[in-house]
Formats: C-alpha cells, structure tokens, sequence
C-alpha cells in the first residue's frame, strides 16, 4: 500500500520524476535531472550537457555550458558583483549550506547535488517463481482446510454423513497427528541433549575450569544459544527437559556453572534465556530449583519426563472432551431464535475473518498465532452448530471445529518445520479432499462428482498458485520506496551503561 | 500571512512569522497574519489585534482539533477569508506549516480569487506510513497550483519537491534566521544577576566565554529539546552514563519535558550515587523541565557545549540559538542540521551511542586546546542569519511570482544572469481551465476530486460575489507610513497568517 502509494506520488508526478524514473532505470550514470525539463513543457529544453562530461563536475558544467549558448536561464555561474565590477574572479562553486552567503539566488536548483542522496528501494529483495509458489502451500492448505469444514458441516446438515463418522476419522487423525509430533519431540529432545553435552564438554574439557580464560566459555555460550534459537523451542518444555538432565550431570553442570560465572560478566544476558544449555547459566540461577518447576519435582516419580508430559496431554484431552459433552446443550440453544439467514452470513464473515486474519507466517515455535482467527473460526462453528437436529450432532461439530482450526494448525506448522515432503503430501492430499467434498456437496453426486471435483480443484488450484505468484513477481516493479536524508534516524542504542 | 499556528501559542514557526513580518513590514510592505482564534489553554485571542510594529493580526473563529490545528473544512472559511482579502487588498497570501489546515484553506481560496500564493515548509515528512501518506496528498492539492514554495533547509527542499512533486525551481531555500541580540554570550556584568538568583543558585555558575577552559574544570552540557522519541531522548538517556563515567568534570542541564522525561529520570535513578553527584554532594544533572522561549538563552549561557540528539531536524534553530551564544554544538547529522552551522562550530555525530560519546568527547577536547574561539561565534552567527535577510530574500520570492521589480538591494545581490532564474515563462495562467488541468495531474482518482473541489470553490467564489458585492466591502486605511519612508518598494500586501503571542509584543 506504502510503496503503491509512493510510487504512484511519482509517477502522477510531473515531468521531473519521470525524468527521475528513467534515470533509475537506466543505472547510476551520471545524467541527471534538470530542473528546466520540469514544468515548462513548452520551453525549448536545454540538451543535458552532462552527458558530455560524465564525471558530472561542476566546472565541466560550467564549461559545457558556455557551448550551449543563451538559454531561458542562463546558469552561467558569476560571482556577485559587489563593489567590484566586472572583476571576474574563479566562479564560486555553489555548496549546499545554509550559513555561507552565495551569490546564487535562493530557488537555485544545483544539478549535481540535488537530491543526490535519495535511494530507491534500498532494500529490495525480488521474489522468485518457486520458493513463491512453495509457500503459497501454506495459504492452500489453510484454505483447503476451511472448506473441508464447511463441507462436513453441510454434508451434516443435509444429512449425508453422519457426524460421528467425522469426529471419529478426525479423532483418530488427531492422534495420528500427536504421535507424530511427540516423536519430533522426543527426537528434538535427544538432540539437544546431545548437543548440549558437547558444550558441556568444550566447557569443561579441563579440571582448571575455573582459571579458564573467559573466552572459551564465551565461545560456546553463542554456539549453545544459536542451537537454541534452532530449535527454536518454548521455554517451559526446554526448562523441564533441563531438570532430567540435571539429576545426572549436576556435577558436570555445577563444574560448568564455575566458568560461566567466570566468564559471567562477558556473556550477554540473552543467551541465559533459551535456557537449553545449562552450562553457560550461572549457578546461581540452574542450581535451585526455580519457581516454575512443578511441585512433584522433589518426589521419585514412578514415570519418565515424557511420560507424566503426555498424561498431562491426554489429561486435558479428556477435560476438553467432558465440557464439551456438558456445553453441547446450551451451544445447540444458544442462537437456536436467530433466523438461519443470519447464521449463514455471520458464519460466512466469521470464516472469511479466519481465512484473512490466519497468522500464515508462524513457525512451530508461535504458541498462540492469530488469535483473533481461531477464535472466529470456533464462533462460526458455535453458531452453525444451533441448526444442527440433536446434541450429538452439535458435539461433534464443536469437537471438529477445535480439531481443524485449533489443532490441525499446530500440527501443519511443526509437519513443515520437520518435513517438506510431508508438507507437500499433506497439501496434495487437502486439496483433492477440498476439491472432492466441494464438488460431492454441490452436486449433491456422489463418487464420480467426488473425482471430477478433485482434478477440477487440483486444476484451479494449480492455476491460482502460478498465477498470483506471477502477479506478485510482476507487481514487484511498481515498488517504490523512497528513502532519503529527511527520513528520521534510526537511533543505535545499547541499552545498559556497563 | 495564513496559518494555524501563531502566537500566543509558543513555537518555531510561529517566531518565524512573526519576524518575517515585522521585518516585510520594515521593507515597506504591509503585512496581516490570519490565524484562528486561541483560548485556553493559551491566553484567549479572538477578534483582531495589532501587534508591535502595526502588525494586525486576525484571529478567525475555527474549532481547534488537534495541537491547534483547525478543523478540515475546505470551504468554510472562505466567506470570512475573502472579506479580509479584499478588505486589506491583498496580493499575495503566504501560508506556513504543511499541517496547518487553515494555510492550505488559504491558498486554495486565494487562488480561486486570483492571487499569488507562497507557500512556506517548516518540516520534513517521509514517505514510508500512513499519515505521511495522506499529509503529502494533501499537500500536492494545496502546492499544485501555488506560485512558489519556500523551504528552510535544503534538505527540506528536497523532501518539499518530492512530495509535492514541484517544480524544484519554483522552491527557495531561505533559512529560518535569529534575533542575534536575543541570543547574546554572557556579558560580564550579568555575571552576578545570573548566580544570585534563586533558581541560578542550584545550577552551575555561567563560564566566562573569554575564558579558556582549564583541563579540571567542569564543563557545563547543555540539552534544550522536547523528551520525545523523534528528538532522540533514548539517544540521550543512553549516552548520559557513559559520558557521566568517562568524563569526571561534566555536567549536565537538561531542559525539556515530553513522555520520555520519565525515562531520564528512571535512568537517573538507576546510576550509582558518585556518578549524578560531584564530590561536594551537588547534582552533575539538572533538569529544568519546560522552559519559556525567553529563558533559553540564560540557560544556553551556562555552558560550554550543546547537544543536539535530535532523529529527524528540519532546519534546528536551537542550534543556531546556541552557536549565537557561543556554546559549542554537538549534534546528530540528520535532516538540515549538516547545513546550518559551519564545521568549526559544530561537531557532527551519527545517531549512534558510541558515536555521541565520541563527538562529546572530541568536543570537550577542542574546548580544553583552546583550538575553538567560543566568543567569536556570536558575531559569525550575527552575520549569517539575520531576519531582515531573510526578508530581503523573502521578497525577492514576492517579487518573482508578481513580476515586480526587485527592490535595488536585492537586484544587487545577484547577477543579471540570475535576475529572472526561475521565474514562470508566462506568467501562471489564472484561467481556471488551466488550474484544473493542474489539479488534475494530481492522481488519478485524486486528481479528480481536487477538480471537484476547485470547481466547488470557484462556485461558491461566484456565489460570494453576487451575495457579497466587492464594492459593499470596505477597504481598510492604510497606517501612515512612519519615518522618511520614501516608498521605493512597490507595497505589497502580503498575507501571513500566523499566531502572534502577547509575549512577543511586550518583549518589543
């Protein structure tokens, strides 16, 4: 929009910016705009004497000048002539400050200096076709996955499927889909405690840990935090992956403790904060237990870290499943008296909202992304649900609901993140579902329409991508950015004073 | 002379107007200023009032909105608008500041009544967000069609033509200047006066400019700018304990406040007690608060140095009030501020922490090797920024867009060569086809909406006449001309509208 509007400041601008424009087109030569081509169209313009002097210093311009004789305003460039008439001394050369008095008039427009610093685009970072199109995958599938719920809630609702045939398949691609995540993690997990070893070692190598110079240990506290930022992990989960390891290595991690205090002053505090190597905390911090720890810390726990975390999971599976069968009820009669026609259209706005409000960029790392669209996506679902013909039906377009648009998310950003192929696979297989359950509900058909709606919507969905990635590609030579010395500075501070 | 903002509201565009206005009219000229109405906060204005210098000053009744800016109606103010012009016989209208509405009211009217039109810019505007976005569409409408632009800055003047895509010749830089003998150094005998007061008393005692500064000595920084982030306060609140640290004979007054003023004094707290206090237990920072306009050079004349953090600066007057009274000037090099003040007064830094620190200390340097002549800035700065060249040159813009003659002491200035540089081929066509072709190169949906309020007004102008006859409208009497006037200057009238303060006019 900014640079839209930039840009079309200076294109409907007059003469002088097209003439700005071409000059960037054609490269950093030295030809630049002169003022007489501006405004006065009508003028016999003066040829651009600097194309002969492609230095473009100021005294080839005088003497290019003199070749071009008489024109509307002569910019031959004599000093003032006070007290000393007809002197002609060396041309004073204008310069671009306020305090020295010059002989030229105050509109004068100097072609070398003038807007010299204006930078265009500075930082411009052309697309490309395929990585645009690869992530364009991200929007199919969020979009795609809307219209498989509206499908399902309109084959419910014409009384095709049954909606217990949904929330099972859908349950059990839920659990397929946590399997699948808590194995990354427990895969994510052993790497970084490996990981985190070798820094222990490379801190640690020697018993004379203590009297190490600091700039080991400062070396492997960025390692450690850049493996970190990798993985990119929440700070609970690494905090409590931190307590297992401690209980063997508390020696090796309080020898550690006594370099990083050592070397405590040099170290930034941010590097404390992922938190995955605790060698570099200092004792101070790893060796009590903090407050976030749960309580049952101190007692022997009859199962493993990963264990009690996925009891705690299914714990809260089970809690959301019960309150769910508790609210159905009220959800099916809570706007049971509005009208359907305006239960379609807030829910159609509702879904729009969500498709456009989607956080698409979150990577697996984001805990709560586009709150603002979940949460419209779960409205709609509350309010469609009220047309639905029995409390079963509304359970399960709720629980359905939380599956698509409040978990399935999570699980398509941590399948990308881990892998590719997967991804690509997972968006194939979402646009034939889309394109299928689209083509059965709107035909009312069955099987074949399924498989005419597939290649159909794998078609335009083909056709789409490639487009707007092209249209995108070729909207990118109206950017425009205009960035010069009247921009307000960035300030450079380094916050602390020691 | 039209704008939003004048006196009693204190400011950097509204001195410059009124200066500029009393030094027109000292060239002959006759001058009004057109702003709105003001109460509180400020001293309640309404009505016509002269100022000093038989400046007439009309205060319209508008609705302020924000920061005393009028409320955006295009077409509102005409009625009243054209009766002045017509009843002061204006001829050329001169509006500033580009967030004024009722400037840009102004000239637009002004134009559809056929008079010539300067536009004056106090600021710079980038391109990149919103409401840039919009101020500069706004100010395309109003410069489309005006006779010419004056920038204070060169720099200004480059980001003016950008944004209003103007012809660059038809856009002078003529600089804001300072009433030198406001900005005087410390004369001996005030010496005393300063140190006894009772405020005085907690701040360190004013150095001798005359004097070097031995290597002990403490050396006195001044800050005078609004705590707000565009004024680079954080730049500030950063470097402040660094400087504390490395220089043991610093001290500090900061006079400002704004919403980071809070911040300054959490850092404040936040530094160890040896660092804000000297050994004898007085403060190494004082902060003011907000000083009057009036104040700022008894407190400029406590120190040695000024420093400048400022982000973004079209044309930083304070330093060249500063540089008047002889302090040194460190300053970030952003905006006009690298074409104000010559190298030998001023030590540029980037906007940069260590690098402030690094220009503070440089400075310090300079002052101790004595390789500085502090007592000498005042009379450099005397001579290169004076308001009644400004006004000379101001005039010599009147003069180009009218077709006038120069006055001889501006045709001196320049060659013959120059004497017509930049001056419309044909003088700007008042034909309304050819204005709304103007307006329509605009934009595209915006080009025609301008055309659909320029003919709206040019209506309502037609409208106004039948109502109103120019005939029933009075012609105000001139003052009789004070002095040996022998007229020389062409009059002129020239319509600035500003806010003029009651300060200022007892200051007189």
């Amino acid at each position: 929009m900014s640079s839209y509007e930039a840009n079309s400041i200076l294109r409907t601008s007059r003469a002088s910016s097209i003439q700005l424009d071409e000059r960037h087109v054609r490269g950093q030569d030295h030809t630049r705009l002169s003022p007489e081509d501006a405004v006065y169209g009508s003028l016999p313009r003066r040829p651009h004497h600097r194309e002969s002097s492609p230095l473009g210093r100021s005294d080839t311009v005088t003497l290019g000048n003199a070749s071009h004789p008489a024109p509307a305003y002569s910019r031959k460039r004599h000093e003032k002539r006070r007290g000393r008439s007809g002197s002609r001394r060396p041309k004073a050369v204008w310069k671009k400050l306020l305090w020295v008095k010059q002989s030229y008039p105050d509109n004068y427009t100097d072609e070398e200096t003038f807007l010299d610093h204006l930078q265009r685009n500075p930082r411009l970072r052309p697309y490309e076709f395929w990585p645009l199109v690869a992530d364009s995958t991200i929007i199919v599938q969020h979009v795609c996955s809307v219209i498989i719920f509206v499908c399902c809630f309109t084959g419910i609702f014409q009384e095709r499927i049954s909606p217990q045939t949904i929330v099972s398949w859908a349950t059990i691609g839920t659990v397929a889909g946590w399997v699948m995540w808590d194995f990354w993690q427990s895969q994510e997990q052993k790497e970084r405690a490996t990981l985190a070893k070798l820094v222990q070692e490379d801190g640690t190598g020697g018993e004379d840990a203590a009297q190490r110079s600091s700039s080991s240990a400062s070396d492997s506290a960025p390692r450690a935090s850049s493996v970190a930022a990798e993985f990119g992990m929440q700070l609970t989960e690494s905090s409590i992956s931190l307590r297992a390891d401690q209980g063997q290595d508390t020696f090796q991690s309080q020898k550690s403790g006594l370099t990083a205090s050592a070397s405590k002053t040099s170290l930034p505090p941010v590097s404390a904060i992922p938190g995955v190597d605790q060698s570099v905390l200092p004792p101070t911090v790893a060796s009590p237990p903090p407050a976030y720890v749960p309580p049952y810390q101190g007692k022997p726990s009859v199962f493993s870290l990963r264990v009690q975390e996925r009891l705690l999971t299914a714990k809260s599976a089970v809690l959301i499943y019960c309150s769910l069968l508790g609210l159905s009820p009220i959800l099916k009669s809570l706007t049971k008296s509005t009208s359907s026609d305006s239960i379609w259209a807030l829910s159609s706005w509702l879904m729009i909202l969500n498709v456009f409000t989607f956080d698409y960029s979150a990577g697996p790392e984001a805990t709560f992304p586009a709150s603002l669209s979940t949460n419209a996506a779960l409205m709609a679902s509350t309010v469609l649900a009220s047309r639905l013909p029995s409390t079963t039906h509304v359970f399960s377009l709720t629980l359905f609901s939380i599956e698509v648009f409040g978990l399935f998310p999570v699980f398509r950003r941590h399948l990308r993140h881990h892998s590719w192929n997967g991804h690509l696979g997972l968006t194939f297989f979402l646009v034939a579902v889309a394109g299928a359950g689209l083509s059965m509900i709107i035909s009312r058909g069955g099987w074949g329409f399924g498989i005419l709606g597939m290649v159909l919507g794998g078609l335009a969905t083909c056709l789409s991508m490639g487009m707007t990635s092209w249209w995108l590609i070729g909207l990118q030579r109206y950017k425009n950015e205009i960035r010069g010395p009247w921009d307000p500075a960035r300030p450079v501070i380094r916050r602390g004073w020691d | 002379m039209i704008s939003d903002f004048f006196y009693p509201q204190p400011g950097g565009v509204e001195s410059h107007i009124y200066q500029l206005s009393t030094k027109l009219i000292d060239r002959g000229h006759r001058v009004i200023i057109i702003t709105h109405a003001y109460s509180a906060p400020h001293p309640s204005r309404s009505g016509v009032r002269y100022l000093t210098n038989r400046l007439k000053v009309y205060h319209l009744p508008h609705w302020v909105v924000y920061r005393s800016t009028t409320f955006p109606t295009v077409f509102s103010s005409f009625p009243i608008l054209r009766q002045i012009f017509i009843r002061e016989q204006i001829q050329i209208v001169h509006g500033h500041a580009s967030l004024s509405n009722l400037c840009h009211e102004g000239l637009l009217h002004a134009r559809t009544m056929g008079l010539a039109t300067v536009f004056t810019d106090h600021s710079l505007f980038g391109f990149s967000d919103a409401a840039s976005i919009m101020a500069n569409k706004l100010l395309k409408f109003s410069l489309s069609d005006v006779g010419h632009v004056i920038c204070v800055s060169h720099t200004c003047k480059e980001n003016t033509t950008l944004r209003a895509s103007l012809n660059p010749l038809a856009v002078s830089v003529i600089p804001n200047a300072v009433v030198a003998s406001n900005f005087r150094p410390l004369q001996p005998h005030e010496a005393k006066l300063l140190t006894q007061g009772g405020k005085g008393a907690l701040l360190p005692p004013p150095p001798d400019p005359s004097q070097p500064v031995g290597p002990n000595d403490p050396i006195t920084i001044i800050v005078i700018s609004r705590l707000f982030y565009n004024k680079g306060t954080d730049l500030l609140i950063s470097a402040l304990p660094l400087l504390l640290r490395r220089h043991e004979n610093l001290r500090f007054i900061i006079a400002g406040s704004g919403p980071k003023a809070i911040d300054l004094e959490q850092t404040l707290d936040s530094l160890p007690q040896q660092l804000v206090y000297t050994a004898s237990g007085s403060p190494r920072v004082v902060l003011l608060g907000s000083i009057r306009h009036e104040e700022v050079r008894d407190v400029m004349v406590r120190g040695h140095l000024l420093l400048s953090t400022s982000l973004t600066e079209a044309f930083g007057t304070v330093l060249v009030e500063a540089a008047s009274c002889g302090l040194m000037v460190v300053a970030t090099r952003v905006g006009g501020v690298p074409e104000v003040l010559p190298g030998n007064m001023t030590i540029f830094v980037l906007p940069e922490v260590e690098d402030v620190v690094r220009g503070v200390t440089e400075a310090v340097g300079l002052l101790i090797s004595k390789a500085v002549r502090r007592d000498k800035f005042h009379d450099l700065v005397k001579n290169m920024y004076s308001w009644s060249d400004i006004a000379r040159r101001t005039e010599r813009v009147y003069d180009l867009i009218t077709g006038c003659p120069s006055a001889p002491d501006n045709i001196a200035n320049y060659d013959e060569e120059w004497q017509h540089y930049g001056q419309m081929a044909h003088t700007q066509s008042q034909a309304l086809i050819d204005r709304l072709k103007r307006y329509f190169g605009c934009g595209v949906w915006a080009g025609k909406l301008f055309v659909v309020v320029v003919v709206v007004d040019y209506l309502i102008y037609c409208v106004l006449e039948l109502i109103y006859p120019r005939e029933g409208i009075d012609v105000c009497k001139p003052w009789p001309v004070m002095g040996a006037d022998d007229g020389t200057f062409g009059i002129e009238e020239v319509v600035l509208e500003r806010f003029g303060t009651v300060r200022q006019k007892t200051r007189r």
